[in-house]
């Protein structure tokens, strides 16, 4: 038995006192966590060439906030977002350390795309902060490996090159040659040194064509691919840089080709371009298990619930970067509550390594995306990916 | 043969939405002296009511192409009366950067107002392209193509008539001449400039709607539209009407075969280095409608 003598009393009162006053002040230390309120940063392209991510990345994290803190928050924490506007890839780092430096926010959320994600890698790594890129499939915020930084429902290059091959051949198993239409930027760059290898290994020619950012007039590029005689042509590019290459290609020759679509192009705004509501043999492939306009109980209700926080939507919105920021945001959100009350980033990271096949409706969210695991090793959160087609004006993810 | 033959049907097509961006251009610059920056800004408006008729209320397309010019005009005299009439004892420059600055206004209004990279407009004519047998080779034709080569060139061609031979154009041509006595044989000043505006920006409208289906709406519209337009009525001699039309299809066909086979990136270039040789070897323009005089 111990017996604490009354003048140790005092002292062990003082120690006791200490240690809770120095509990309090480390957790009061967590940046971006108080006793109501945990603070989320994002930054993603409000205006600009890229807007169409950053805009809907906005809006479909705000939503599962709101929801979220609708349904009683996490843990009894409200969560706020705290959202940075980043188009160029200097404004990505500016805004990244804006938010963790000066904002203090608990995590940091890339909705940027590659170009921003890629910009701000070094910083995320370097810092430490807890990092979840929505968007970006480049290599250089995925490799080296880092324990803080995970990836959502957008799989890596390298999985989603394999898709797009994959989709070339379903559609003509006997394609001989095969055109790459390639953006000069980060993305359609990163995708396009995944799908060389990958094409290089089939018994097929390759035609590589490239072009500008927000670029209209693909007349060289097309005329290429007809004096080639292409089977099939793989777009890496935005929906706007796709459409008018394939509304462009008859005028230049190039008829009764199977078209495939990288992930951002995949996108419904694409077909008032097109001018046709069921273009032939015009794939890709989906991140998320149904496209936005696509009539199944999830995305109608998510278009309600859209509809209702921002009004009528414009042209091509909700898009599949709407759905894909609300579910992911969920994803975060239970990465959060499993990391329990006393919040740090040690504590959130190692939660958020151990999530398991975790989906928006455990939080009583929809079911836009599919549902992500991530282990200690492994930070990718989702490697499915529909087939996808226009159907009736609508992309529509179909059986493969 | 037939890519070559493909190629220049293209830039002719371009060059037509040019060389009709161009004569509102030359046709505000005649009657007002003024170098209209904002012209590019019109064009995307025009564009704009386009996608806003025929998408968003699904009206029939031919009520965009009647409708939008007399709505862009009307918009065009307006900016003449409320921004630019204040300006007119005002200096060269004052006017050129009140025209800039309308222009990026219209612009930076257009972006505020739409939360978006690009509105898609559909062509008015879709279905499967024309192929014509030419020797052994199959040349293509879209009806798209045709229709706004024909559409564009057409109206260009009647702005060039009523501004030669109605009494509209005898007005704005006697008011470029010699306002003061313009003015004493009974043409009022106002209601001249505001014609010269309406019939200028009405065809920036036009050139609007039928280069939306092609580029989409987007504030870049207005950069690349006047740029192009600038270069056009350049190369055409800038106070010729009928220059503009050949200045337009001449860069339109230039930028188009530069870009096939050189390199898409490098069409704007050379079509500047065409700007360039035109200004060094014949400042005055391919059409100058003034007549050199040796004395």
């Amino acid at each position: 038995m111990i017996v604490v003598k009354p003048g140790h009393r005092l002292r062990a009162l003082i120690v006791a006192g200490s240690v809770w006053f120095g509990a309090a002040a480390a957790q009061a230390q967590s940046p971006g966590v108080t006793a109501t309120e945990i603070t989320i940063g994002a930054l993603g392209p409000l205006t600009g060439a890229t807007s169409f991510m950053g805009v809907p990345g906005r809006d479909g994290m705000q939503l599962a906030v709101d929801e979220i803190n609708q349904a009683g928050g996490i843990n009894g924490r409200k969560l706020k977002l705290d959202f940075e506007h980043a188009f160029t890839p200097a404004e990505s780092v500016a805004a990244a350390k804006k938010l963790v430096e000066d904002d203090n926010v608990f995590v940091l959320v890339l909705a940027s795309g590659s170009t921003g994600a890629a910009a701000a890698a070094d910083y995320v790594r370097e810092k430490g902060v807890p990092t979840y890129n929505l968007y970006g499939a480049t290599p250089i915020i995925r490799t080296p490996f880092a324990e803080n930084v995970f990836h959502g429902a957008m799989p890596s290059a390298t999985d989603s090159a394999q898709a797009l091959v994959d989709r070339v051949f379903q559609a003509n198993p006997k394609a001989k040659k095969v055109g790459l239409l390639v953006g000069t930027y980060a993305f359609p760059q990163a995708n396009k040194g995944a799908v060389l290898p990958l094409l290089q290994k089939k018994p097929v020619d390759v035609v590589v064509e490239e072009f500008d950012q927000g670029a209209r007039d693909f007349t060289s590029q097309l005329l290429a691919f007809t004096r080639e005689k292409v089977d099939a042509v793989i777009v890496m590019g935005s929906f706007s840089e796709a459409g008018f290459a394939i509304k462009q290609a008859p005028e230049k020759g190039l008829t009764n080709v199977v078209w495939v679509l990288d992930g951002s192009a995949v996108n419904d705004a694409v077909v008032p371009i097109l001018g046709d509501k069921n273009p032939p043999n015009v794939w890709g492939y989906s991140n998320t298990p149904y496209f936005p306009a696509q009539s199944v109980a999830a995305t109608s209700k998510f278009r309600e619930l859209w509809t209702h926080r921002y009004g009528q939507p414009p042209q091509g919105r909700p898009n599949i970067y709407d759905l894909v920021a609300y579910g992911d945001t969920y994803v975060l959100a239970a990465a959060i509550k499993n990391a329990g009350n006393d919040l740090s980033w040690k504590t959130l990271i190692a939660s958020w390594s151990k999530l398991k096949d975790v989906k928006p409706s455990d939080l009583g969210g929809l079911d836009v995306v599919y549902p992500e695991s991530f282990t200690e090793t492994d930070h990718q959160g989702n490697r499915l990916m529909g087939r996808a087609t226009i159907k009736d004006g609508i992309w529509q993810v179909v059986p493969n | 043969m037939a890519e070559l033959l493909m190629t220049i049907v293209g830039g002719i097509k371009i060059g037509a939405i040019y060389a009709l961006a161009a004569i509102g251009l030359v046709v505000i610059h005649k009657a007002t002296k003024t170098v209209n920056f904002a012209h590019g800004g019109l064009v995307m408006l025009g564009a704009f009511a386009t996608y806003e008729m025929v998408v968003v209320f699904e009206w029939p397309y031919w009520m965009a192409y009647i409708a939008v010019p007399v709505l862009i005009g009307a918009l065009g005299a307006l900016l003449e009366f409320v921004v630019l009439k204040p300006l007119r004892r005002a200096d060269l420059f004052t006017v050129i950067i009140g025209t800039i600055f309308l222009g990026t206004a219209l612009s930076e209004a257009y972006r505020l107002a739409e939360n978006s990279e690009l509105l898609a407009v559909p062509a008015l004519f879709t279905g499967p392209p024309l192929l014509i047998d030419v020797g052994s080779d199959v040349v293509i034709f879209t009806r798209e193509q045709i229709w706004v080569t024909l559409g564009a060139l057409a109206v260009g061609t009647a702005g060039v008539a009523i501004f030669r031979y109605s009494s509209l154009g005898r007005s704005m041509r006697a008011m470029a001449s010699n306002s003061r006595g313009a003015q004493l044989c009974g043409y009022s000043v106002e209601g001249v400039y505001g014609i010269a505006w309406f019939l200028g920006s009405a065809l920036a409208g036009l050139a609007g709607v039928f280069a939306a289906p092609s580029k989409g709406v987007s504030p870049d519209l207005a950069v690349s539209i006047v740029a192009s337009a600038f270069v056009a009525a350049v190369i055409g001699g800038f106070d010729s009407l009928g220059g503009a039309i050949v200045g337009g299809l001449l860069l339109g066909c230039v930028e188009t075969l530069s870009a096939a086979y050189v390199s898409s990136s490098l069409s704007m270039a050379i079509s500047y280095f065409l700007l360039f040789c035109v200004l060094l070897v014949r400042p005055e323009g391919l059409f100058p409608e003034a007549k050199r005089r040796h004395v």
